[in-house]
């Protein structure tokens, strides 16, 4: 068995308005996810072991295959790890339930994804309040009216995605994924099919959430330019992070 | 939310939803006809059977109150017995010969106590019987086969001669003599049924004890409950056809529903992936493929029963003997009996959406 990495955030790593918040809101543990391809054990996760603070906007960094995706999916609740622990705001993903793990993702977690993956029968608006519905705490008209103006989207709100620009749908996928006000949002590849200027649009988007709201953010990207826009960069190579170091 | 997220799914796909609801409205259609078309004929005949105008019918032992199927065991000299109750008017016996070849009932009549029992035809054209080839058709009967007075109408390799046109509602749509009848049937001094007129209407049930006295194991019916006997329920083949019918019916549905949500589930794969990475549980998800379910049902319901009373004008047009009974009750059943079936049809695919992997619906193309 690999020797656990372990990375904890360096000791300027950026705390909400300067203040060092101790309890990470994320945390794993010599994390380990292993996929099964008919009688061949193909580990995706290799003992990973980070720690996210609140506030933080980390990037994942690393080549394709490197299992920096399926670290996201064992994170966000989306599946489940083979061994190890992952405590999201203090939750115990590992020993939860498929249903409890639903529940924490609806309450704690924003997902953005390279495709956008948005609703094509909806327009913007209802893909935005979708998630608020799925919440249980209905629509929360300020709240949606903050997220709209701060990305954007007050104009396009009535389009639906097949009529919106790949950056308009990345914004609409954001404002989704934070509309509910969640503990952390995970970007996988959030720039991946956009073009430059959309990508940066949509960077500098992910900064002014975390810099404006606070919000925590983890994003995986194969882009160093895009890395650079967070706090701090981890790498990982063949499930494993290597380097954990901070840019700013 | 969830209302507009179906509508805008169902909007979507337009030609999916347009086959989904018409073969929803197709089952609704199958099961309102084919209950309305045996209800209706059954109805249509027992209200002629009323229009008699008798207040009481006495059949053989054990016979069906569906009068086609009963043969003619009884002796005409009954009747002489019956006559001389107390508080009866007038008796008629009558002879039924079912036609299989038009699904027609014929009756052998006495014209003389017929008439005295039913009040007398109203001739639309032409005459009493007045030979032993003569036949009276009623005004539908004429209409629906463009019968002529005067004509040759060809029954039971027996050639009548149409003398008169009469207005519906007098037991059966063609009416021969007695004796004619009786004699092609080999029924020599038979009859199939008395009616009986009574002196006044609130004897009736005085008569009908005198009658049970008097013939013990005869059916004997008052007319006025006649229209409440005459449904599938006493024929139990009939009833049975109506359920195989329906059956039928709710299969369509079932597989026409589990297919078009089969493949709209597995077309959405990474729609539910989204849905569950925003945190939606399974039973939400079970809820949309329901609800939607239910929508493209309701719509097939609605169009079907549109569908309905269309075919049902169709079938009056070309066949004017039939009736079709389109009841409330029906009609609800059988929006019922559309959406059930598509629930049940809908269940695997909301079961087989709900447990999706995210991950991997998520990575669907």
């Amino acid at each position: 068995m690999l020797k656990p990495t372990r990375i904890f955030p360096s000791s300027n790593s950026p705390t909400l308005a300067g203040e060092r918040l101790l309890e990470p809101i994320l945390q794993t543990e010599n994390l380990w996810k292993v996929y099964r391809q008919g009688k061949v054990e193909v580990p995706a996760l290799r003992g990973v072991s980070i720690e996210i603070f609140p506030g933080e906007f980390v990037s994942i960094m690393g080549p394709s295959g490197c299992g920096k995706s399926t670290m996201l999916h064992v994170i966000g609740g989306l599946a489940q790890a083979t061994s190890g622990r992952v405590l999201l705001d203090g939750n115990d993903l590992t020993t939860m339930s498929d249903s409890a793990r639903t529940l924490l993702r609806r309450h704690k977690v924003g997902f953005v994804f390279q495709r956008f993956n948005l609703l094509p029968t909806l327009d913007a608006y209802h893909n935005i309040t979708l998630a608020q519905h799925i919440h249980g705490n209905g629509f929360d008209p300020h709240r949606f009216q903050v997220v709209a103006d701060l990305l954007g989207l007050s104009g396009r709100l009535k389009h639906k995605p097949s009529e919106l620009s790949g950056g308009e749908q990345q914004r609409v996928a954001l404002a989704r994924a934070i509309v509910s006000e969640p503990k952390i949002v995970l970007a996988d590849e959030p720039t991946g099919n956009l073009d430059t200027k959309s990508s940066e649009a949509v960077l500098g988007l992910l900064r002014q959430l975390n810099q404006d709201l606070g919000q925590t953010i983890v994003m995986i990207t194969h882009n160093p330019e895009a890395a650079a826009y967070g706090h701090r960069v981890l790498h990982m190579r063949d499930g494993e992070v290597v380097d954990g170091s901070s840019v700013h | 939310m969830i209302r507009y997220m179906i509508v805008q799914n169902v909007l979507h796909r337009p030609l999916r939803t347009f086959i989904t609801v018409l073969a929803v409205a197709v089952e609704v259609t199958l099961v309102i006809i084919v209950v309305g078309l045996t209800s209706g004929l059954l109805a249509e005949s027992a209200k002629r059977i009323e229009g008699v105008g008798a207040d009481i019918m006495v059949q053989p032992p054990s016979a069906s109150v569906f009068m086609a199927f009963s043969g003619a065991p009884m002796p005409i000299a009954i009747a002489d017995k019956l006559s001389q109750l107390e508080y009866v008017q007038a008796v008629a016996p009558v002879l039924l010969q079912f036609n299989s070849n038009g699904l027609e009932i014929i009756y052998g009549i006495d014209q003389e106590s017929f008439l005295a029992v039913t009040g007398g035809f109203v001739f639309h054209e032409g005459h009493d019987l007045q030979g032993p080839n003569d036949i009276l058709v009623d005004d539908v009967y004429a209409r629906s086969k463009k019968i002529k007075l005067g004509q040759t109408l060809r029954l039971f390799d027996h050639d009548f001669h149409v003398v008169g046109i009469v207005e519906h509602g007098k037991g059966a749509r063609l009416f021969v003599f007695l004796s004619t009848l009786q004699e092609m049937a080999g029924a020599h001094d038979k009859a199939s049924v008395f009616f009986i007129k009574c002196d006044r209407t609130d004897h009736t049930p005085a008569v009908i004890d005198a009658i049970k006295q008097l013939l013990p194991r005869y059916e004997v019916r008052p007319l006025k409950d006649f229209i409440s006997l005459m449904t599938s329920s006493n024929l139990p083949g009939l009833g049975a056809f109506i359920n195989v019918m329906i059956g039928i019916a709710v299969v369509i549905g079932f597989l026409v529903i589990f297919l078009s949500m089969y493949t709209t589930i597995i077309e959405r794969t990474r729609e539910i992936g989204v849905l569950k990475s925003l945190g939606a549980s399974k039973g939400y998800i079970v809820r949309i493929v329901l609800s939607e379910t239910t929508l493209l049902c309701i719509g097939g319901a609605v169009a079907g029963v549109g569908l309905s009373y269309l075919m049902s004008a169709i079938f009056i047009k070309l066949f004017p003997t039939l009736t079709i009974l389109i009841t409330p009750l029906w009609v609800l059943r059988a929006g019922l009996i559309a959406i059930v079936g598509g629930l049940l049809g809908a269940a695997y695919p909301a079961w087989m959406a709900s447990r999706k992997d995210p991950v991997e619906a998520l990575a669907y193309e």
